[in-house]
Formats: structure tokens, C-alpha cells, sequence
């Protein structure tokens, strides 16, 4: 193996890393706010690329801008998804029968997806997607460049909304413990809902980024979910921090076994790292002390 | 009590009357048709049911056990065609060669519980999936695998019938099995661990131990079944055998029926899988069935999380005298109780109140 396909495959590992951490910091917040596990996340990235694709193809324009569109719809959508579905679940059974839930919401998607546009491969052409730049002696194409920034710029305002905004405070508050921060007057109810929104407003980020160089269909979910679940879990459960560094390191590792093993193998790693989590620290490697007790 | 042995008799009765038409039923099934989809809705009850040894004893919620599924498949097509065993011997060595293997597996994925169970669970059909599609020259891959017919000189309706025998022959088993298990000491065991696992630590149930057992049973009964649907239909593709559909599918029927209920996966299977194959028919490609679970998992989980047979005993009690035992209630339901009480007596104190409480107030 020569190092300049090292060099280009761990440069493809970061940008895919980028990426990845971005779509499970949206897990985690559902995780962290609620205690739900959101399988349908990844079918709300497939929504989002077909009303990528859907939008590029009626009106010729850059998918990208879709995105004025589609962001405040799934905000709403997850506003509503979490103040009329998630709330009503019993307080007791909440985590296992929201995993239930959200799956059947990801069923009906896919469904949906594929009753609307049918089962057919769907790709956006654009006039910049066969383009590449070279960066120290490796290529990269144009798009993954873009899918990245998109992500690194997501998850800046994400931090910056978490860190220093009053919303972001009374997520954090609430996520923490949640009685305390009603003592303090946090309408936990109505941030909850906004988390949920939030969570799922990165599923529109990531899906239209997803659409400028992925072919898609509709059951092309269960191709996402399975990596994301497995990075959260590596992660520990609920925690962003620990999600985004999970996200880079298999992101990179995926990126790189695919010299030796080939594509379909590599995405292996991502099991493989789930289970010798679940054997040797079923919290999460990262700073999840949640995990464990759900 | 007389009304006891009075209900012994109605069960008795209903018992006996369910047996006879399953077991009439392909003597009036219109057509071959009708009755190989009444082997498809048995097989489903044969997978309901087993997924219920995890879900209804534990209730860890498994939605991977197309995972088991497929394995007992592929284990008997492959023990046929490459040992060149004879079928039924490969239908019964596969499925103790997936109970071992589940031992492993289910020692890494029961060390967590709620969610990241079920994040296992999903994660080991995905794996498997990719595993029999990219080993092709072991598994056939994409193109599928044809499994040699138990019955070779059969015709296709005399097939179908031996078919539906042996299916219910195994639910028959399946079931006894559950219902010996919900009588005994272990059963017990695996209840407390439903209802709160830490108190059943503490009372010295060895509850780790307990939830592997039943999982490796939960296992082997399910690839049993999916052995059985092997040797029966005769094709196997990976997409097919390992989707998480045929999970969702078992955990679907058995909590429409009711987990707690011996019959409850039975009920759900009946209804979910007469369904299913009536969307098939009528909407043959379009992903309408898809959309029709997912509706009908949601409409399940939001209003029903305890099932049908349940819901309709509490219809029946409310038009009977009052019950003069102590009503099984779960310590889930006793926590709701509670909670809804003190809500209803928050509402009611905010109603005497007046609405001028300070978060109402606008600032």
C-alpha cells in the first residue's frame, strides 16, 4: 500500500467522519433530552435527499437551497413528532416502546418514499459533482468538500446554540436532570420539543448533503442506521462530545479498511466496535455515564 | 366457586373448537393459494411466539430476531447441500448449531438493557445481512440458495398440506413450551426481571443467567421456524431471511395480541399476517404494506402497548361482577396510576385555584 492511498483515504475518513458526527449528534440530543432512541433519524435523511432530489429536479436549482425549505419543516415536523407522538408514550416503557414508535415512523417514510417516487435509483446530477481538488497530492472531490462543510458548519452553530444561547442553556438543563431544571422554571415540555426539533433539523442538514453524491432509494436507511446506532453506543449514549469523536475515529477507520477488505467489509468495523463496547465498557467509551442505566 | 368451573369448560370449549378448525383447515381451504398463505400466517405464529420467550417473559424488546431466523434457514439449506444431510436431520442440527451461537451473542447483548438491547439486536441482523450477502460463494449471495424438498415426489397441494401440519405441529410445541415455562419457578424469575431487575437482583434471582437461557431457547425456537419455512419454500435470499421487517413483523403480532398472553403472538399473527397477505395481493408492488405495518405498529404502541386480549378482558370484566381476587397489575401500571392520581389532584387543585398560577401568568 502506497502512502499517498493512505493519504487520500484517511483525508475521504475525515470528511466522512464529518459527516457521520454530525447525523449522531442528532441522535444524541433525542437520547439526551428524552430517553428516545430515534431509529427513524436516518429515514428522515432519506425524506430530506429525495426532497433534495425532488427540488433539483423540478426547479433545475442547486439542491443546497432546498435546504431554506426543508430545515424549518423538520424543525416543526420534530416539534410536533416529539409534542404529539413521543410525549404520550407512558413514562415507564418510554425507551423501549419510543424505539417501537420511531420505527414504525421510519417504516411508513420508506413506504411512502417508495409508493411517491418509486422503488427507482435516484441520483442528482450537478455541474460541479465530477469535479476534484487536489490538497497535499490527494483528490477530493468537490461535493465531499461541500458534505463536510455543511457538517462542520452545523455543528459549529449547534455548539454555539447549546453554549451560549438561553435555549441552548435550558437544553443542556434539562438534559442534565431534568426535575431540577423545572425547580428553576424550565418549561422542560416545550424544550423538549425543541431539542426534538433541533435533533431532527440535522437529519435535513445531513440528508441534503447526503443527495449531492449518493445514489438513493428508499429503504437506503437501514444502511445508515445500523453505523449510527453503533456510533452513539460506541460514544455512550447521549453524550455529543463522545458521539462526534466515535463519528471520527470509525468514520476514518471505515474509510481506511477499505483498502485491504473492499467497501462491503469495511462497514463491518462499525459491529465490530459495537460489540467489543458492549464487552468491555457497556456505557460507552466516552464519557457516557447514561448508557447503562436504560 | 362454580363460575371457575364454568370458565374451565368455555376455555376447554374454545380450545377444542380452535384446534379443530386449524387442523380442518386444509380440507376447506378454497384453493392451494388460501393455504399456503394459512402456512405463512402459522409460520409467522411459530416466530411471534418464539420472539415471546424474550419479549414477554424479560421484556427486553428484540428487534433482530430475523437474525435467528434467517441462520436456521440458511443453516439447514447449507447442512443439506454441502454435509448432505438428510432434511429434517439439517432442520434439527441447525437449529442446536444457532442456539450455541446464539450463547455468545446474546452473552455480549444482554449485558445492556432497554435501549441499547434494541440497538443490538437491529445491529445483528445488519450484520448478518452483510455477512450472507458479500460471502457469495458459501451462501449463493444475492442470487439466493434453493433448498432440496424434504417430500421430492409431492405434489404441490399434498406438500402444502404436510407443510401446514408440520407447522402446527411446531406452534403446538412452541406453545406448550412458553406455557410450561410461564407455570414455573424460572418463569417467575423471568417475570420479576420484567417487572424491575434490580429488585430481582436483590432478591437473589441469578437474573443474568435467567435472560441468557431464555434467549438462547427464544433462539433455537426461531430458527427452528425458519428452517421449517426453508425446507417448505424451498428459496432463500438473503434480503429476504435477514430483514428487519420479519423482526418488526414478530414483535408487531406479539404485542398487537399481548405479550403476557400464552395465545397473544398467536392472535396477533392471525390478524397481522392475514393482513399482510391480503395488502400483498391487492397492492402486489407498490410499498403500501409498508406503510400499513408502520401505521399499524404506531396505532399499536400509542394506544395498545398491552394488547388485544388484554383490552378485550377489560371489556368483558366491566360487563361482570367484580372479581374478588387481586388484580395482576404491573409495577408499571401502579406507577402510572399513581402518577395520573396525582396529576388529576394537581389539575384539580389548579382548577379551585383559579388559572392565576404564576406560570400562566403572561410577563
Amino acid at each position: 500500500m502506497d502512502g499517498s492511498l493512505l493519504f487520500q483515504s484517511l483525508i475521504l475518513g475525515i470528511l466522512l467522519g464529518g459527516l457521520y458526527a454530525l447525523l449522531a449528534a442528532g441522535l444524541t440530543l433525542y437520547f439526551g433530552i428524552m430517553r428516545v432512541v430515534m431509529i427513524a433519524h436516518s429515514a428522515f435523511l432519506i425524506l430530506a435527499a429525495y426532497l433534495a432530489w425532488w427540488f433539483h429536479r423540478e426547479t433545475g436549482i442547486d439542491p443546497l437551497l432546498s435546504l431554506i425549505v426543508t430545515v424549518p419543516l423538520f424543525f416543526a415536523v420534530g416539534v410536533l413528532m416529539q409534542r404529539l407522538l413521543v410525549a404520550r408514550l407512558r413514562p415507564v416503557t418510554l425507551t423501549m416502546m419510543s424505539v417501537l414508535l420511531t420505527f414504525a415512523i421510519a417504516l411508513t417514510i420508506e413506504g411512502l418514499l417508495g409508493f411517491v417516487f418509486s422503488g427507482t435509483q435516484r441520483r442528482i446530477q450537478l455541474g460541479y459533482s465530477g469535479e476534484s481538488i487536489e490538497v497535499f497530492g490527494a483528490h477530493v472531490a468537490v461535493v465531499k468538500l461541500i458534505t463536510f462543510g455543511l457538517a462542520a458548519s452545523s455543528l459549529a452553530a449547534l455548539y454555539v446554540i447549546m453554549k451560549y444561547t438561553k435555549f441552548g442553556q435550558s437544553l443542556r438543563a434539562t438534559i442534565q436532570h431534568k426535575e431540577a431544571a423545572q425547580l428553576v422554571g424550565i418549561k422542560t415540555d416545550r424544550v423538549a420539543g425543541y431539542g426534538f426539533g433541533l435533533g431532527l433539523a440535522t437529519a435535513a442538514i445531513g440528508g441534503t448533503a447526503l443527495s449531492l453524491d449518493a445514489t438513493i432509494y428508499p429503504s437506503l436507511h437501514w444502511h445508515w442506521i445500523g453505523p449510527l446506532m453503533a456510533i452513539i453506543v460506541v460514544g455512550g449514549l447521549g453524550s455529543i462530545p463522545g458521539a462526534a469523536i466515535a463519528a471520527m475515529v470509525l468514520g476514518i477507520g471505515q474509510s481506511l479498511l477499505q483498502i485491504p477488505m473492499g467497501t462491503t467489509w469495511a462497514q463491518t468495523i462499525f459491529y465490530v466496535a459495537l460489540f467489543a463496547t458492549l464487552m468491555l465498557r457497556p456505557q460507552g467509551f466516552f464519557g457516557g455515564r447514561l448508557a447503562q442505566r436504560f | 366457586m362454580p363460575s371457575v368451573s364454568k370458565v374451565f369448560v368455555a376455555k376447554v370449549v374454545v380450545f377444542a373448537a380452535c384446534a379443530a378448525a386449524l387442523l380442518t383447515f386444509p380440507s376447506w381451504a378454497a384453493n392451494p393459494y388460501i393455504l399456503s398463505a394459512g402456512i405463512v400466517v402459522l409460520s409467522y405464529a411459530v416466530l411471534s411466539t418464539s420472539w415471546n420467550f424474550v419479549g414477554g417473559f424479560t421484556g427486553y424488546i428484540s428487534l433482530g430476531h430475523a437474525a435467528w431466523f434467517g441462520l436456521g434457514a440458511y443453516g439447514t439449506a447449507l447442512l443439506i447441500t454441502k454435509m448432505e444431510l438428510s432434511s429434517f436431520v439439517a432442520w434439527a442440527v441447525a437449529g442446536v448449531l444457532v442456539a450455541i451461537f446464539a450463547i455468545p451473542v446474546g452473552w455480549a447483548a444482554l449485558r445492556v438493557r432497554g435501549a441499547s438491547f434494541v440497538i443490538v439486536s437491529i445491529a445483528l441482523v445488519l450484520i448478518m445481512l452483510l455477512v450472507f450477502q458479500s460471502w457469495s460463494d458459501f451462501t449463493g449471495g444475492s442470487n439466493g440458495l434453493v433448498v432440496p424438498r424434504p417430500f421430492p415426489d409431492m405434489l404441490r397441494p399434498e406438500h402444502h398440506e404436510t407443510f401446514f401440519y408440520l407447522f402446527a405441529a411446531l406452534l403446538a410445541v412452541t406453545l406448550l413450551c412458553w406455557w410450561l415455562i410461564d407455570r414455573s419457578r424460572f418463569g417467575m424469575g423471568l417475570k420479576a426481571i420484567r417487572e424491575d431487575e434490580d429488585k430481582a437482583e436483590a432478591l437473589g434471582i441469578p437474573t443474568y443467567s435467567y435472560k441468557l437461557v431464555v434467549y438462547v431457547v427464544s433462539a433455537f425456537f426461531t430458527a427452528l421456524g425458519g428452517g421449517m419455512y426453508a425446507l417448505w419454500f424451498g428459496d432463500l435470499d438473503p434480503v429476504f431471511q435477514f430483514s428487519i421487517l420479519i423482526g418488526s413483523y414478530m414483535v408487531l403480532m406479539a404485542l398487537l395480541g399481548g405479550v403476557r398472553q400464552l395465545y397473544g403472538p398467536l392472535l396477533g399473527a392471525l390478524i397481522v399476517g392475514t393482513a399482510l397477505e391480503y395488502f400483498k395481493l391487492e397492492f402486489g408492488d407498490t410499498q403500501f404494506h409498508l406503510v400499513a405495518t408502520g401505521l399499524l405498529l404506531g396505532v399499536v404502541v400509542l394506544f395498545m402497548p398491552d394488547g388485544i386480549i388484554p383490552a378485550g378482558m377489560k371489556l368483558v370484566d366491566r360487563f361482570t361482577p367484580e372479581r374478588s381476587s387481586i388484580r395482576e397489575m404491573t409495577a408499571a401500571q401502579l406507577l402510572e396510576r399513581d402518577e395520573e392520581e396525582t396529576s388529576e389532584r394537581a389539575d384539580r387543585h389548579t382548577a379551585a385555584t383559579g388559572a392565576a398560577t404564576p406560570e400562566r401568568t403572561k410577563r
